[in-house]
Order: structure tokens, then sequence, then C-alpha cells
């Protein structure tokens, strides 16, 4: 192929010429270009290797079907986008691209070298051949296929672009701005609905615009969609997925047309576009021939020849050739002629066209040979000439020539219609599956609806050749690198389904889900089988309709608003300390507060003496509460929970535990009765929602009859947690209305009045073995009544602590923490916790479950301390422990470390665990293996600090 | 090798905006202030003449309808945005449940003919018909958020608290991104 710009003709502007660079070498083409269109006036046949042979290859169509031109385009550093099809990329000034998938250079490649053995890689190669030795799979095998067989190079720094995203609502939405689309449009802004156009061009006016006698009515047709004012049109807009409920997925390109330096605000747009009702004008995508040497650059579509010549004013080559099998390659070719293109010829499968057709050929002087088809392209970075015979077998006769171009007939585009779930029925006139009946509120106009006339044809499965189909380098898949003999061989192997065939051969399966190549397949799978297409199936489409970029998908989620980071009211206070943080689902917490460089080891340390020796005091508000309120919500917990409610008083708090309908533990948490119809729960920070979520469920699906409302109060509390032998003595001068006497106020209780001045829901708890308390007030005073505790505390040492020493603090006492210590198998009896089992409740959530033979069978895991016997060795969270370190490999293995910390009460390290039988092994040594030795360590009750909880009611 | 972005805690700096910020969405002015303080309450019940007659007050009898600063959002649920001191009865001992949630949530009022665009960004609801006088709870992208409709091109929207800042900032960053671009 030596195309080159004709003198006239396309709606480019030759006014304003565009320098752009491809492969290092310098090109001009004028604005209206695409890059693939520049580059064929530049005179460019090569334009990229394919995937598994790299063989040149040079464009096949002009739109998003294109299989072969997939280019890298880059616009500076960091902004470097691979894989984009050629042909849809709008040429700019200072455009910098390269063609991919070649090393060292586009012409020479060595990798080619499979095309030479391409013999010893058939369908399946790879499955068949790598699957020995397992490991090098990973080492060895796929590094260097993926190497070898590959797209562009993904980018690795970080994309500097924003972008953008919005949902949009519509009566009428039309997808598809040609002809069809644009009418489409028109008609349903008559309705005075809102109506939404998108089309992936520059330009409205799809196949149209590669069709001068229509520019007069698209003239008209975008004049009169211009003045309807309840019509948005959105250019450069792939709907790349058809949701339900018509709710359809677009990426609207905003800058990537434009020079980089004029590319200002977000690169692209994600439109989430929810249509009353949709219609669908994709078009329809010419079908390639499969004939020996049909990938030879200078072969392509007839479509993308005339489009070349009517809308960019290229010309494809001196000499053209066409190859037809459908009238609308002859109306291309005259097209062309007229627009100043050569053709040498138009050879046609068929005996008998159009005389119409036929007539019009001779009197532009061209060459007509019907009932031939072309046997062999010779040429090999470009096309030189082809071999053709009368049926495929008569006697051999050549043509010089420099393109060829292949009319296979029309696939109408039924992508999106397929991600909607609508059904596909099977034309014979079409050779193709036309949409049939809708699920969604969804029709299909034009052409991809069989609803346009592009004349008629033949549909062929290979083009008629002396040589056996296995000799030949027909391609079905471009872009896969799939020939006509992949698929015999597939049917030969036993393969019967599309869906097999498919798998096998990879046909389709590239990044162009077979635009071009599904229906050849099918119609070669079922000339082989002699089973009608219908038979053998058809692939699904799946959305995206073409590769879209993560950052258009990502939207708004990018840097500091990927997503929410919750942050409590004292968030400020720690971070002004010096905090270092946590992240505890989406919340930060401050972990711990090293002071002059201290470790986290020596911090917590100090802060949790201090707690033990003084008063420490620990942001929680981060806590899940529920308010539950009504006259029926003491039942309501008496259900939910797994001890009884109902006799609890107002002013007392109780420790709840909440399982599964399974019978394992979900959640826990201390709840007060504020009244008699009023509690105040709290759940784990990471448990809130799910916790609402769960009781809700209950009340609006089992228990609707009980009168009792859940509220999430999560974000109404700050909690502050003052803990610690001095706790009282710091809150006495603040509060009021609440007497604090130890007699007066006990261990769970909860009273109301104020601290600071603010009022307070003042819980007497402690998750840490100290007297304590935890300071409910409304969020906005949190950080008020922060400081004023803080200020009040600095006469008793107070000290501010972090979650993990909150962590050790309990695992001193043998506190559980849900999810760290249990893993959703534990029940109430695993975790010595039966003791908040009502034994004599009739039901509670998941008290059945509890009743199953296993839950208290031998051999359960439960919860129990380990003391290493050096008491300086930390155990490691997670790790295994066994009853016999020296038994054989697979060593059994009867529980794993759930908490370990250095304790400072306890003076040595301490850790929790689950082991099998654990309350019987108390007093036995375990061993805990770890790479190169074996730690022991001694089972014993999950306590370490004050187990008579003598401290707790000083 | 690939750069490994650092986490979500790049969001740690963002704090609600304590001024009013005007921009552009789709070529049309919009301004983001925060709202005035307000008091706020989560109502329930299963009769709405027992939570009526509870708390003193008319309720509408429609979901999405406000009347006097109450909002209906769902069959036994309502949420008040009264003025700052406003206080409710509790309620107690009636099939209703009375909860202050003042603290809860802060609120925001996207104003200006670009409004419905700002809030479209990241709100599935279809807002180009929700007359002034509607509310309802919905979403911001991934952020559970009230709308109300309370005057021509003018909404507040209610968010939890510590979903502000985000929410806050992902509304400013709509303005700063399309600013003059359409």
């Amino acid at each position: 192929m030596s195309g080159y710009r004709l003198a006239r003709g396309g709606r480019i502007d030759r006014n304003r010429p565009v320098a752009f660079r491809f492969d290092g070498r310098d090109y001009s083409g004028f604005a209206g270009d695409t890059l693939a269109s520049a580059l064929v006036a530049g005179g460019v046949t090569l334009l990229g290797r394919s995937f598994k042979y790299h063989r040149p290859r040079g464009l096949l169509g002009m739109g998003a079907e294109e299989p072969n031109a997939l280019v890298t385009v880059d616009r500076g550093p960091a902004r470097i986008t691979p894989n984009l099809r050629a042909t849809q990329v709008a040429l700019h000034d200072g455009l910098v691209a390269s063609s991919q998938n070649r090393w060292p250079s586009l012409k020479f490649d060595v990798v080619a070298l499979n095309d030479v053995f391409g013999a010893l890689f058939p369908a399946g190669f790879y499955n068949k051949t790598f699957m020995w030795p397992r490991a090098a799979w990973e080492a060895l095998y796929e590094p260097v296929i993926r190497r070898l067989a590959g797209l562009g190079e993904s980018p690795v720094a970080r994309d500097p672009d924003h972008y953008d995203a919005t949902y949009a609502h519509c009566e009428v939405l039309v997808i598809g701005g040609g002809i069809a689309g644009i009418e489409a449009a028109l008609d349903a802004a008559q309705t005075g609905g809102r109506v939404i156009l998108i089309d992936d061009q520059d330009d409205l006016g799809g196949g149209a615009l590669s069709d001068a006698a229509l520019w007069p009515l698209l003239t008209d047709l975008k004049a009169r969609l211009a003045g309807c004012a309840n019509v948005t049109v959105l250019g450069r807009t792939t709907a790349f997925g058809y949701y339900h409920q018509n709710f359809i997925g677009a990426v609207e390109s905003l800058t990537d047309h434009l020079a980089p330096a004029e590319a200002t605000g977000p690169r692209e747009r994600l439109w989430r576009i929810r249509a009353g009702e949709v219609v669908l004008a994709q078009g329809a995508i010419e079908r390639p021939l499969v004939f020996d040497g049909n990938d030879v650059p200078g072969v392509m579509l007839a479509s993308a020849g005339r489009t070349l010549a009517l809308r960019h004013g290229v010309a494809v080559g001196r000499a053209v050739v066409v190859m037809a099998a459908h009238d609308s390659g002859w109306r291309d070719a005259l097209a062309m002629a007229e627009a100043g293109v050569t053709i040498a010829a138009i050879i046609d499968i068929r005996d008998v066209v159009p005389g119409d057709l036929a007539e019009a050929a001779r009197a532009a002087g061209i060459a007509v040979h019907t009932g031939c088809a072309i046997t062999h392209v010779s040429g090999r970075h470009a096309v030189k000439g082809v071999t053709f015979a009368a049926a495929g077998t008569g006697p051999e006769r050549h043509i010089a020539c420099d393109a060829v171009l292949m009319a296979g007939g029309w696939t109408p585009s039924v992508h999106l219609w397929s991600h909607g779930k609508g059904s596909l029925a099977w034309s014979e006139a079409w050779g193709a599956y036309l949409p049939g009946t809708a699920i969604e509120n969804c029709r299909a106009v034009g052409a991809c609806a069989g609803a346009w006339s592009l004349g008629s044809g033949v549909i062929t499965a290979v083009l008629p050749n002396r040589k056996p189909v296995r000799a030949q380098k027909a391609f079905v898949d471009f872009q896969n690198d799939v020939k006509a003999r992949d698929i015999h061989l597939a049917v030969q192997e036993g393969m019967r389904s599309i869906e097999h065939i498919k798998r096998y051969t990879t046909n389709g399966m590239a990044t162009d889900q077979g635009k071009t190549s599904n229906l050849n397949g099918l119609q070669i799978a079922s000339t082989v089988l002699g089973r009608p297409v219908a038979d053998i199936g058809l692939t699904t489409f799946r959305p995206p309709y073409t590769p879209q970029t993560f950052g258009a998908l990502m939207g708004h989620h990018k840097d500091a608003l990927f997503q929410p980071v919750r942050k409590s009211v004292i968030d400020d206070w720690a971070t002004a300390q010096g905090a270092v943080f946590e992240n505890v689902s989406n919340w930060r917490r401050a972990r711990y507060f090293p002071r002059g460089g201290e470790t986290m080891e020596a911090a917590v340390l100090r802060e949790c003496a201090a707690v033990r020796n003084a008063v420490g005091m620990f942001d929680a508000s981060t806590l899940g509460k529920i308010e539950v309120v009504g006259p029926d919500a003491a039942e309501f917990l008496n259900r939910m929970y797994t001890n009884p409610w109902k006799g609890l008083q107002p002013g007392r708090c109780r420790y709840g535990l909440l399982l599964r309908e399974d019978g394992f533990i979900m959640d826990d948490g201390v709840s007060a009765r504020i009244a008699d119809d009023r509690f105040h729960l709290t759940t784990t920070t990471g448990g809130a929602a799910r916790v609402l979520g769960m009781m809700e469920d209950y009340l609006q699906t089992e228990w609707s009859d009980l009168d009792v409302w859940l509220t999430s109060t999560t974000e109404q509390w700050a909690v502050i947690a003052l803990q610690g032998p001095m706790a009282r003595a710091v809150i006495a001068p603040l509060v009021e209305g609440i007497d604090l006497d130890g007699a007066a106020f006990p261990h769970m209780a909860g009273r109301e009045g104020t601290i600071a001045g603010v009022p307070t829901r003042l819980f007497r708890v402690s998750f840490t073995g100290e007297l304590g308390f935890e300071i409910n007030v409304p969020a906005h005073e949190g950080r008020k009544v922060w400081d004023a505790v803080h200020a009040a505390g600095q006469a008793h040492g107070i000290t501010a602590y972090g979650t993990e020493t909150m962590h050790v603090l309990r695992a001193e006492k043998g506190f559980i923490i849900v999810g760290q210590d249990t893993d959703g198998t534990m029940t109430p009896a695993d975790m010595g916790l039966d003791w908040a089992v009502g034994k004599k409740k009739p039901d509670f959530v998941g008290k059945r479950s509890l009743a199953r033979p296993d839950m208290d069978a031998p051999g359960r895991k439960q919860f129990v301390g380990l003391l290493t016997e050096d008491a300086g060795e930390l155990l490691e969270e997670g790790a295994q422990v066994v009853a016999d370190p020296d038994a054989p490999i697979p060593m059994p293995m009867i529980g794993h470390v759930t908490s370990a910390y250095r304790s400072a009460a306890a003076g040595r390290t301490i850790a929790l665990a689950v082991i099998a039988d654990g309350r019987a092994r108390i007093g036995q040594t375990v061993f805990i293996p770890m790479p190169g030795r074996v730690i022991r360590a001694k089972v014993t009750a999950p306590m370490f600090y004050d187990p008579e909880g003598s401290r707790l009611n000083a | 090798m690939l750069e490994i972005a650092p986490l979500a805690v790049a969001g740690i700096d963002l704090a609600t905006g304590t001024a009013a910020v005007n921009g552009m969405v789709s070529g049309l002015p919009v301004c983001i202030a925060p709202a005035a303080p307000l008091t706020r309450w989560s109502l329930r019940a299963r009769d709405a003449g027992a939570l009526s007659a509870a708390i003193g007050r008319a309720l509408p009898d429609r979901i999405g309808v406000v009347i006097d600063g109450i909002a209906r959002l769902g069959p036994d649920e309502w949420y008040a945005l009264l003025p700052e001191g406003t206080v409710l009865p509790g309620g107690a001992g009636l099939p209703v449940s009375v909860v202050e949630v003042t603290a809860r949530a802060v609120g925001f009022t996207v104003e200006g003919a670009g409004a419905v665009a700002a809030l479209a960004r990241g709100c599935p609801l279809d807002l180009a018909g929700f007359a002034p006088g509607r509310a309802t709870r919905t979403v911001f992208e991934t952020v559970e958020v009230q709308i109300w409709a309370t005057a021509p091109e003018t909404y507040h929207v209610e968010v939890w608290r510590s979903f502000a800042p985000w929410l806050w900032h992902s509304l400013a960053a709509g303005l700063a991104l399309t600013a003059g671009l359409d």
C-alpha cells in the first residue's frame, strides 16, 4: 500500500496542517484527520505487529473495530496511553505516537520468527506445551510469553490527570450519531422530553460522513438537532456498557484530541445515564473475507478504503483491488473511483452481481472478475499484488496492486443490545444475528437493527482455494492471530460449541471482543461441522464495548478523595500531639502517642503503666452506637442478645454478646438502659453498620410487630474513656448532677448529668480492668470536654493513650476483641463467655444453632492464655500452635495465637490463643514452630492481671 | 518499578470548609456553603398520628415531602431540621422513637443555576423534577446524604459528621474541575 493524499475531497481542513510523530519520524496531516488516516496519507503501511506471530500488520478498519493498528500515544511524562486504536486517535499538533509489540523496530522484529515457525504454534499450543514443570509457569513461561505476546506497555508513573464523573437522566437516550441515530433523536425531541445523543466520533454522521451524497442531508439534520433545546449531544463519547434498568455507562473524551498544552481540566468524564428509553443506533461493522494472505498490510475493509477517500481525502493505494462478496464493495469502489482513487479491479466471488453495479463499474473503466476469489497475496510488509482464480481453483491470474479491499458483508453491532440481555435472532439475509426481543425498554434502529440497505451479498466461510486450509495464512481474528486452520483444528479436536471453539482458539477474545472475527469464526465452524450457525451457538458480548481507562471508571475517587477517611472530633488534638494513627474500618484512630522519639513498644508500655498507676484518657468516639427506643425495646434486645435484658434497670449497663443465626459470635459491646423504653447500645468500631443492618433486618422481617426503632448515634456522641485509679478524681470537679461516689454510681451504671457544662451520658464501665468511665457528649462538644478533662487530669498525671495500649490493657484482663480473638467460627462457650448466655431464655438469635451437637463437641478450639517460657519472647499473632513439634509434616495444628503483647503489668510478654480443648491443656506446654526454631509456651487461663477484679470496683 | 501511591490516608488532611465556595458546573454558577446551625431529630413511629401527637407538630403524609422542617423519609421514618434551640418532647412510654441527632450530621447549602449539575456529579437521583419542599435520603458516590430542596435552585445537603470533609471537597472539586470548561 502506498497511500497518498488525494488532490481534493474529504472533510479535512486543508488550511490547517498538523505536524505529528510516529515511531520517531515526522509526518504531517490535516485537521480532521485521525492518526490512521494521516499515516496512510503519509504512505505508512505498517502499523503494528500481531499478538502471537508478530506478523506485520496494517490497518483493517477505520473505526472502533480496528484490531491491528494499536498504538501508544505519549502526551508527556506520566501521560502515556497504550493500546489506542489509531483509527480513533484524533490528530492534533505535536501528537507523538508509536507502534507496539515489536523489537527492536516495527520493520524488523526478531520475534517474527514465531511466524516462520508458525506451524509449531497451533491453537492450544500454550496450554499444551507450557504445562510442565508446573513451577516454571509463573517463574519463566508466563513472563516470557507475556513479554513476547504483548499489547503496549502499561504506564508505571502516577497518572497526573483528573477525571470527572456525573450522573444524567433523560427520557430517551440514543446511542450512535449516524443518520438513523440523529433521526431517532429528532423524533424523540418532538415529545418534549430530555434526549441525549451519544456518538464516539469527532463529528456526528457515522457512515454518512463517508458518503458525499448524504452530506447535504447530514447538514440539515445537524442543524435541526442544534435547534432542539432538549437534546444534549455528547460527541467523542463511547457508551461502553448497558446495565440493568436502562443504565448506561459512557466515557466522554475531553482533552485527548487537543495538544497537551491546550488541554485543561479533566481528561475524561464518566457519564452514568439512566434513560427512560434507549435507542441503539450503533450501525454495522463490515466483515473481512477469509483468504490466504488476508492480513498482509494493505489488505483492509472496503468501508475503510471508502472512509479514507471520502472523509479524509486519502487514497489507500495507487492501484486498488476490491475483493467482494457483497454489493457494498462495488459501491465503495465506485465512490472511491469517483473521488480519484484508481481501482485496478473488482473481484467478486459471486457469479452474478446486480446489473446496475456491473454496468457502473464498466462505465468507470474498472476491470471486473466475477465468480473469482483471491488465492494469494504477495508482499510481506505491503501488498505487491494478488493472485486470483475462477472459483478459487481455476487457472490463476495475477494483478499488481498495492491495496486490497475486502467486502464480506456487514455485521450489525449488537454489542450493547446483548449487554442489555436482549435476545438475538439469526438472519440468513445478513448472515448475522439481529436484535430480537428486548428485555429493557430499548429498541434498535438503522443498520444495527438490520434496518438499513447496504445491498446484498453472499456469506462465505473461507474463500475457495486450491490449497488446503491448513496450508493457508487465512486470518479470522487479526488481533489474536487466529487462522481458519485453528478453527478447523478445534473442531477436529472435538469442540462443538462456539463457546468451546472460542476458548480453544481464543477467537474473539482479544480486546476488540471479535468485532470483525466472531461471525467469520461461526461461519467456518458451521461449515466444518456441517450444522447451521444457529445450532453452534453464539458468544456473548460484555462491557466494555471498547477498552476504557481506569481513570474514567474511578471518576472522583482519586488521591485525597479516593475514599472518605473518617476522623473523630478528637483527631486534630491527637495530630497535634504527634499521635501515630492506624485505620480501623473507614476510621483512622490514634494508635499511640510517642514522646521524644519513643518506639511504639516504649510508648505503649508507658501508656499502660499510666493507666494502671494513675489515669489515662482514650478517644473511643468511633465505637458504634445505636439508640434503641420504643415500648418493646427491652423485648427486642432480649431476642437479639444472648443474655437477658428485660430485668436490667434504667441507669444500669450490661455487656451484650451478639451471635449470628449460626451461633457464632458476631459482635459485642456494653449497653446502657437510659429509660424503660430507651437503650444506648454500643458495638465494635468495625461492626457498627453490620450490627445495625442485622438488627433492622430482624425488625423488618421477623418481628415487625414490635414497637421499637433503631437510630444510629455513632456520630452523635463523642466518647472519652477515662481509665485508671485516679479517674474519679479527675472528673469530680467537672461533673454536675451525678453522684460519683462508688456506692451511688457503681461499676456498670450509667447516669445523665453535665460535664464541663456539657450534657453527658456518663457510664461507669471498663475495658481495662481499672476504675473507669466512658464520657458520652454530643460530638460537636467533644473536643471541648476532652480539653477540659485533659486539663483537669494534669494534676493526676493524665496520659492520653491509643488503640495499641487499649488492646494490651484488655488482653491483660482477657477481654476479647471480636474479629481478632474470634474468627467467625467461635461460640460463646469457645470464648469462655457461657456466663453471658441466658440459659433460661426461650430464644435469642443463634440459640438453636448452639444446641447442635458439634457446637460443644470435644476438640473445639477454646480461648486460653499463653506464656512463653522465655518471658521476653513475643509471639507472632497468627502463629500456629502444635502439640508435638517433632510430628511429621504436615504437622497437626491445634490452634493459633490471636493476640500477643508486651505487658507492663505482667512484666513480661503475654499472648492469647484459641487451642483445641485449650482449657483442658492449662498448665501444659505447647509449641509454636517458627522459621528456624520452635517456641515453647505454657497454656494458662486468659487472665494476666488482677483476676479478682478488685481494681474495677475501687 | 511501579510507584505505589500513598494510600487513602492522603485524605486525612481534608477539612470541611468554613466559608462559601463559588464556581461553575457545566457553565452554570454554583455556591457551596456551610449551613447555619440547626437541631436534628430522627423520628420513628408506626402510626404517624401517634408521633404527631407526641411531638405536637404536623407531619408530612407523603414520603419525600417536607412540612415545617420535618421530612418524611420512609413509611415509619421522619427527620426534623429545626431552628437551633428547639427541643422536642421525648415521647416516653409512647409507641414512638424521638432521638436527637443534632451532632450526628452537618449541613451544606448548594445553590445556584448549576446546583443540580453539581449534585448530579455524584448523586444518582434525577433532581430535575425535585421541586422545593421535597427531601430524600440518597447517596453522593459512596456516602449517604439527605438532599432537601429548600427553594428554587437551592438545596440543603445533610451528611454525617465524619463524611463531611470528603463530601465538601468532592463538591468543591467539581466546581474547580469544570469551571469554565463547558
